[in-house]
């Protein structure tokens, strides 16, 4: 069930999403980015932003972004290279909800986890969202 | 550019990376949308997105943010994919039909403990030269 975003505080942890990235499903990323930058395929590795794009995934299985929500920045890091062999969790914590006037401002701190429970990317991902119907 | 360290030493502060153009189609983000499993209207939805403040679909920042990405990767090779850092602003929305422009400079580049590190300002602009994303790109790797 998905959350109501603006119920979120600061230290909320998501439910942690689990996955692996498949040939189908890279190739689906890279037809939409169009990323010929290198062989991923061919070395049977995934691309770092492929990776990101599912650990935001976790995010919006459980908190419903609205209509006027604005996506203001993004930080990642790439920390080790992801194989299509590996099975991924992510984890993602609201390290600040506030509110200012009409909007909420809501920042999550991502991390991806290999199966060895070592770190293959970090992030922070920064939203403003507006108010809700009804919420004063 | 420098895909491998040993190319690094050829890399100084003003060195502009390989730009590249691309451009954004309802068919990429539709793409986009069934890869990260984000099926946020707005970028999907014609029909809903025209009754929002944004007047029609765009482009999921990540989608855009990826094109940096790309550039990184072509001008580092696979030290990007293990050492890559991204710290960017989404600036405005990218719609279906704009040609994105991804952009970036050496602003920096360090050499500390073992470690160089290389900053870079990264720059997505559209055709009417209003910036998309702006930001940086950190590479940190072995010295050689």
């Amino acid at each position: 069930m998905s959350e109501t975003y603006s119920q979120l505080e600061a230290g909320y942890e998501f439910p942690p999403g689990s996955y692996m990235l498949d040939v189908s499903r890279v190739s689906l990323f890279l037809a939409a980015v169009e990323d010929k930058s290198y062989p991923y395929l061919e070395n049977r590795l995934i691309p770092p932003m492929a990776v990101a794009a599912l650990a935001m995934a976790t995010l919006s299985n459980t908190i419903s972004l609205p209509p006027g929500s604005i996506h203001v920045s993004q930080e990642l890091s790439f920390v080790a290279a992801v194989s299509l062999d590996d099975s991924l969790t992510s984890y993602a914590k609201i390290s600040r909800a506030q509110k200012r006037g009409k909007l909420h401002l809501i920042s999550v701190d991502l991390n991806v986890r290999n199966q060895n429970q070592q770190t293959v990317l970090t992030g922070k991902t920064s939203f403003i969202l507006p108010q809700p119907d009804g919420e004063q | 550019m420098a895909k491998n360290r040993g190319q690094l030493s050829e890399l100084r502060e003003g060195k502009e990376l390989p730009e590249i153009t691309k451009t954004v189609t309802q068919r990429n983000i539709n793409l986009y949308a069934e890869a990260s499993r984000d099926f946020n209207p707005v970028h999907i939805d014609e029909e809903f997105a025209k009754k929002t403040t944004l007047g029609g679909t765009i482009a999921h920042g990540m989608l855009i943010l990826a094109y940096v990405s790309e550039m990184m990767t072509a001008a580092f090779g696979k030290m990007w994919l293990t050492g890559g850092r991204l710290d960017v602003r989404f600036k405005a929305p990218a719609r279906p039909g704009e040609t994105i422009t991804v952009s970036g400079k050496i602003t920096k580049l360090e050499k500390n403990n073992g470690q160089t590190t290389i900053n870079c300002a990264v720059l997505c602009s559209n055709g009417k030269g209003e910036q998309v994303i702006t930001g940086e790109g950190i590479l940190t790797t072995p010295e050689l």
